[in-house]
């Protein structure tokens, strides 16, 4: 018995004139969890985010949160807050001022304030100093930590994300992604962060909610979204990945449309068959496939000419074509690299385990 | 980018020559304000500043500058209050007829200022209404309001919306936001159309012409004297009407540098 969620989206429906952005939304967020939601850019995150935070009015369906129903209820008299893509810091105001301001609107009394605020500035590791800064002279990083601070002033139910990394570098938004999960750690409140970024998402999560086109079409820890996508979108959408079309076949279980794949033994032992004429889509992460030396041997088997090789850093990916001319991906860790060059055979091989099959049909409904 | 031998010192000349052309006359002004004869010759041949002693002391200087004053602080501050509103429905808010409203508010400003004080002296004999100073305030603020509104309006577009919604997703109602949030933020525009609106209307000679009645603004009166009966007071109260606008925009910079460093020393000290 799971406990009960602290939202609860039902049927959530958003029209614009005639474009519908949400096609009713279902969804239980479990009280204590850090819970993205990915998606292409368009796909109705965001709109659903400033529903969630009563900044947008739904169209139809209920929000419920700790059982009430909340969809009618303004932003200004909601117990949640959102750290907002721009940050929204308030230019006029200094560090200090913009922390304490959901204090100063709950009429919290002066010397109470500045006691949280200098608290707040201490757990989000910007020195105390800061308090009097002004925004204008704050760096990017150091104005998330302050927008951080501000949304936990206000203590809310539920703290919503609006994609705020996504103007900060590389390296900035990786310390902020850990730094972001330990916050979750620390304070044990219930995140709700929307990105279009699947690292990030992969990074912090407890659960990941992949959307598309005004649908979820996943719900799922990153390991299963990563590992068993429901669909190609997620597949896709989720890294690299290669993806062959297969149709159930009597001796081997199944066996590709436009390709040869050697299958040992038979793809429906090792759960991955199909019943005659049935179609699906084999997938397997590049990082699973394995340059085969002669004499050694794998569920299934490809040969193939390398054709390219690209240096990720840690990792090398290589780009093997294969009979029906397109190109497969393959990476390796510098230490097992391939040792030949472009343009020798090559044999490819994968494990069943490692290997995923998504059924047709699965167009990305839940 | 640091330009070149020949752009600058092309660009020296062509500020030099702004600079000359835009105050030589001014400057000619003011040398026949200091002029001890009764009639305006060049050139000067004897120099006095009796004309600044005599407009000081004249009761009549004193009400056209005192009718001029209250003219331009009531319509100073009716204008930032209106610009100030007209500027969030200009720039802020997407609503129905916004596009129409940003078309209609600028029409006043391209109308003739004659033709416009015209019609609005028709407009008030037809309702019987009798023009004096009071009048000219109407007049002044259906061309000076838009400007204000233009100038609140430039700095509402650099205005991030997502602000307000923050202030909103903490818990603050509308008032609270307009307080706390858009009213500081808009502030530097509120008192820059404050400094148009007071100048425009304090230099006004087109509309108060036509809608003061009886009564005489400053410009009204320079103007009336240039026409018949030349004195020397006119170059005299020309220079000082000058130096009050140039005294206003001072007080505006020396407020603002005075309010940043309250703000700041305020802040240190915390």
């Amino acid at each position: 018995m799971t406990p009960d969620p602290i939202l609860r989206l039902d049927g959530i429906v958003k029209r614009f004139g005639n474009f519908t952005a949400l096609h009713g939304i279902d969804l239980d967020i479990t009280e204590g969890e850090f819970l993205t939601i990915v998606g292409p850019s368009g796909s109705g995150k965001s709109t659903l985010i400033r529903l969630l935070v009563g900044m947008d009015e739904v169209t139809s369906g209920s929000i419920r949160l700790r059982g009430q129903e909340v969809q009618d209820t303004p932003a200004n008299q909601r117990p949640t807050c959102m750290v907002f893509q721009s940050l929204a810091l308030f230019p006029h105001m200094s560090v200090g001022q913009n922390i304490e301001f959901p204090l100063k609107i709950q009429g919290v009394t002066v010397s109470e304030r500045k006691a949280r605020a200098l608290e707040l500035l201490e757990m989000l590791r910007l020195p105390v100093s800061y308090y009097d800064k002004r925004i204008t002279q704050c760096s990017g990083g150091e104005k998330q930590r302050v927008a951080l601070a501000r949304a936990l002033a206000f203590d809310p139910e539920i703290l919503f994300f609006d994609e705020p990394l996504s103007a900060l570098d590389y390296r900035l938004r990786k310390t902020l992604e850990k730094e972001l999960k330990d916050l979750h750690n620390r304070t044990g409140k219930t995140f709700v962060y929307i990105t279009h970024s699947l690292e990030e998402a992969m990074v912090m999560s407890d659960r990941i909610a992949i959307m598309n086109e005004g649908r979820f079409v996943q719900i799922a820890v990153a390991d299963e979204i990563y590992g068993a996508p429901v669909s190609r979108f997620v597949a896709e959408f989720m890294g690299e990945v290669n993806l062959f079309e297969v149709r159930g076949a009597q001796t081997t279980g199944l066996m590709a449309q436009d390709l040869q794949i050697h299958v040992n033994g038979n793809a429906a032992d090792m759960g991955l068959g199909l019943d005659p004429g049935q179609v699906g889509t084999l997938m397997v992460r590049p990082e699973y496939v394995r340059f085969l030396p002669p004499g050694e041997t794998a569920d299934f088997i490809i040969s193939g000419v390398m054709h390219a090789d690209y240096a990720l850093g840690s990792r090398i990916q290589y780009e093997v074509k294969v009979a029906d001319g397109r190109l497969l991906t393959v990476e390796k860790l510098r230490e097992d690299r391939f040792t030949g060059a472009p343009g020798d055979k090559v044999m490819l091989g994968f494990d069943a385990e490692s290997a995923h099959l998504i059924h047709e049909g699965a167009d990305g409904k839940i | 980018m640091k330009p070149g031998k020949s752009t600058r010192i092309a660009l020296l000349a062509y500020g030099i020559f702004t600079i000359a052309f835009l105050y030589l006359p001014l400057l000619s002004v003011g040398f026949a304000s200091i002029s001890k004869a009764r009639y305006l010759t060049f050139p000067i041949k004897a120099y006095s500043t009796k004309w600044y002693g005599k407009a000081l002391e004249s009761a009549s200087v004193h009400e056209l500058i005192m009718t001029s004053l209250k003219l331009a602080l009531i319509v100073t501050a009716i204008s930032m209050v209106v610009g100030f509103f007209g500027a969030l429905a200009f720039a802020r808010y997407h609503w129905r007829y916004r596009t129409l409203f940003q078309k209609l508010i600028m029409l006043p400003i391209f109308f003739p200022q004659m033709v416009l004080g015209l019609a609005l002296l028709m407009w008030f004999n037809s309702l019987g209404i009798i023009p004096t100073w009071k009048t000219a305030i109407v007049a002044h603020l259906v061309w000076i309001a838009p400007i204000a509104t233009l100038i609140i309006a430039i700095r509402a577009y650099s205005f991030d919306p997502a602000l307000e919604e923050a202030a909103r997703d903490m818990g603050a109602n509308t008032w609270t936001i307009l307080r706390e949030i858009t009213l500081p933020l808009l502030m530097p525009g509120v008192i820059s159309a404050g400094l148009f609106a007071f100048l425009l209307s304090w230099g006004n000679f087109p509309l108060s012409l036509f809608t003061t009645g009886a009564d005489l603004t400053l410009p009204e009166w320079l103007y009336a004297k240039m026409v018949a009966g030349y004195s020397p007071l006119v170059p005299t109260l020309g220079i000082m009407s000058v130096v009050a606008s140039f005294l206003l925009i001072m007080l505006a910079f020396s407020l603002r540098w005075l309010v940043r460093s309250v703000r700041d020393s305020r802040a240190a000290e915390n």
